[in-house]
């Protein structure tokens, strides 16, 4: 299979009639890691809900493409299937639906009919990623994030990741609320999954997950759109020198787009 | 006058046709007079007015078994009974109950060779005049079992009783009673397999249980309820000093009913819980009431209630607790969940706490009502799941703790088909 291809071009995004994508270019190919950051109330977080499909988001212009397959066409559950992931930064809970049960029905969706995983290899293949993100074996049949606390839930979507294997995931401040060893747990599990195979989308506030997850380019967003795009060295500067430099530099006074991180 | 006597003519024509003693006739004439006595009942969100009390016409011809009840019967290894529209027509008792001296017989049995047990225990807990539809039901009743479980005696495998109502025009007046003697423990399941049907007729049914000291009885239920008659539902166990009643009814319905499923702890130390599980489709509009009646002294109880409702349907759901002056150290617990899948559907989920004792133990209760929550849909299919799968199995996800406590791997699946049916529509 060939590498994935994920191109996002001119995207131009609405919450509640209001613009807070304003012509937004991201292409990514599998192999890379991409970061995108910026102070909060930019629109990173739109861009990811926007391109996973969340209904609340509304895109009035510009494209997305997966392996040149048009990703706005589609409902949520096929941007899924086509490869897109998006681990979330605040993941809904559902009592009653176990774990493993809800892993293995979305394995299953996206191998289709006829190539389900049989129900032994599953449980296997979920135990060693369980056990290699530290994840006690019994919360594959607690309930789907109930109960979970913040680090468990993001390891929890780290889980999902590794066994979905997706094309192109999206991380949304995926180390928000992670003291240092949870941070290098879910780094870790990223950092396994590293190949041509797929591609990274990696949104933070903060440069120190990029300490351990060697971003190849990194992207600042202000404004609902990229302003500044470079290498890892661009989030080294950032952390040293905060962002007012970049923000005089670009002559804007105002980086936000009027809504919440 | 004319009324009472042209339809006092279906008391007879019943209590002749099955051959019954006078003291039998005269219990349900009496039982009769009492309905026709009794005004219109009046329900808070259920409208009787344009219902009708009509019975329909006594026949004895039965009907045939439906394919798929034999079915589902053949692959019943525990005691049953089955009948069709309440006449016997296959009846079972498994040598182990036998040998431990089990009664399973229908109930109009049991009052000719069991009388001193029957007399003693009918009508003691769901009496005659205590709703115009329990009158009716001691009137008319045809069909049902009488369970007598002897002192002592502990037996895993269910009873069940399973019940077919076709499309005949005549009401449905099933009767059962069931009585665990001191420090017995049983399961008692009743299965309903019913047909819409085009005749307006007004049914009730009735369960007696009586939990002698220290027994323990798990009371199940699968049923389904279609369009035509007004289904009146009366179910209730009186349970006795540290005797225990559990029940799990799980209804799949699109008709009119009004239910009452109710523990009336008695005893000192009684316990009791009511797990109910729905599905309401169509235009079902049924008003249930889960009730907890604290006589006792340190009894406890647990209502659950679960529901997801499709179409147009209309539930009521009460949780009822009642704690009398007296009952001291009572404990209650209280869950009330209802999810409307489709934005036509109607759902009240209705708390009452009646406590007239000043020393409760713990009292709680949460009900709610809501559709499901688009977030938790949006998770489901960000990871590849097709929206009509992520519904089912949110839907699942509140209703299987319910179904996995019905007693028995048929009642279960037979729950568990009847709920696909309509999520997968």
């Amino acid at each position: 299979m060939a590498k994935p291809d994920f191109r996002v071009n001119d995207l131009r995004v609405n919450i509640d009639g209001k613009e807070i994508l304003k012509g937004l270019n991201l292409h990514i190919q599998g192999g890379e890691i991409h970061a995108i950051m910026g102070p909060n109330g930019t629109g990173k977080s739109t861009l990811a809900s926007a391109l996973m499909g969340h209904p609340h988001y509304e895109v009035t212009g510009g494209s997305a493409t997966l392996d040149g397959e048009d990703l706005l066409e589609m409902s949520v559950d096929e941007r899924a299937r086509a490869g897109l992931f998006l681990a979330m930064q605040y993941p809904a809970e559902v009592p009653g639906v176990s774990n493993a049960n809800f892993i293995r029905q979305a394995l299953n969706a996206r191998l289709g009919e006829g190539n389900e995983l049989p129900v032994l290899k599953f449980h296997r293949m979920l135990q060693e990623k369980m056990k290699a993100l530290s994840i006690d074996p019994e919360f594959a049949e607690r309930y789907l994030n109930e109960g979970f606390s913040g680090g468990e839930k993001k390891r929890n979507e780290i889980l999902q990741m590794s066994m979905l294997e997706p094309r192109i995931a999206i991380l949304d401040e995926i180390d928000s609320g992670l003291d240092i060893d949870a941070l290098k747990i879910v780094a870790n599990g990223v950092n396994s999954l590293r190949s041509e195979n797929i591609g990274f989308l990696i949104i933070t506030h903060y440069q120190r997950l990029l300490n351990y997850i060697k971003p190849d380019y990194v992207h600042v967003m202000m404004q609902g759109r990229i302003v500044r795009s470079g290498d890892a060295t661009l989030a080294e500067e950032l952390e040293a020198k905060g962002y007012d430099w970049l923000k005089a530099e670009l002559g804007i006074e105002d980086e936000t787009v009027g809504v919440e991180a | 006058m004319t009324e009472l006597n042209t339809l006092s003519g279906q008391v007879h024509r019943v209590s002749s046709a099955l051959g019954e003693p006078e003291w039998l006739l005269a219990l349900r004439e009496e039982a009769w007079k009492r309905f026709v006595e009794m005004p219109q009942p009046w329900i808070e969100k259920t409208d009787l007015s344009k219902r009708t009390w009509d019975t329909g016409t006594f026949s004895t011809d039965v009907e045939k078994v439906p394919q798929e009840v034999q079915a589902y019967v053949d692959g019943i290894e525990h005691s049953y009974a089955l009948f069709v529209d309440g006449l016997l027509v296959d009846l079972k008792l498994t040598d182990e109950a036998k040998a431990a001296g089990v009664v399973y017989q229908t109930i109009h049995e049991g009052a000719r060779l069991n009388g001193a047990v029957w007399r003693k225990h009918f009508g003691t807990v769901v009496a005659t005049d205590e709703s115009k539809w329990a009158a009716l039901n001691a009137g008319l009743f045809v069909g049902g079992v009488f369970l007598h479980v002897p002192r002592n005696v502990q037996i895993e495998a269910p009873f069940e009783t399973v019940y077919v109502w076709t499309g005949k025009e005549f009401g449905s007046y099933p009767r059962s009673l069931v009585v665990a003697e001191e420090l017995s423990d049983i399961q008692y399941v009743e299965t309903t397999f019913s047909s819409a049907r085009d005749v307006k007729v007004a049914s009730s049914h009735v369960l007696e249980v009586v939990a002698m000291p220290s027994s323990r009885v798990h009371v199940a239920a699968a049923d389904e309820w279609h369009k035509g008659p007004t289904y009146f539902l009366t179910r209730r166990a009186k349970v006795e000093k540290d005797a225990d009643v559990r029940w799990t009814v799980g209804d799949t319905s699109d008709g009119f009913g009004v239910e009452t499923i109710e523990n009336v702890l008695q005893g000192s130390g009684a316990t009791g819980l009511i797990r109910v599980v729905g599905l309401g489709y169509g235009r079902e509009h049924f008003e249930l009431t889960a009730s907890m009646k604290h006589v006792g002294r340190n009894t406890e109880s647990e209502i659950v209630m679960h529901a997801a409702l499709r179409d147009r349907a209309n539930t009521i759901y009460r949780s009822r607790t009642e704690i009398v002056k007296g009952a001291v150290g009572a404990g209650s617990e209280q869950h009330d969940r209802m999810i409307m899948i489709d934005g036509t559907a109607r759902a009240d989920a209705i708390p009452m706490l009646l406590i007239d004792e000043n020393d409760v133990n713990r009292c709680g209760h949460a009900a709610s009502v809501g559709k499901i929550d688009p977030t938790q849909i949006y998770y489901l299919m960000s990871r590849g799941i097709p929206y009509a799968q992520a519904m089912k199995m949110i839907i699942w996800g509140y209703l299987s703790d319910s179904v996995d406590a019905l007693p028995t791997a048929g009642v279960r699946d037979l729950v568990v088909e009847r709920i696909e049916r309509e999520l997968g529509r």
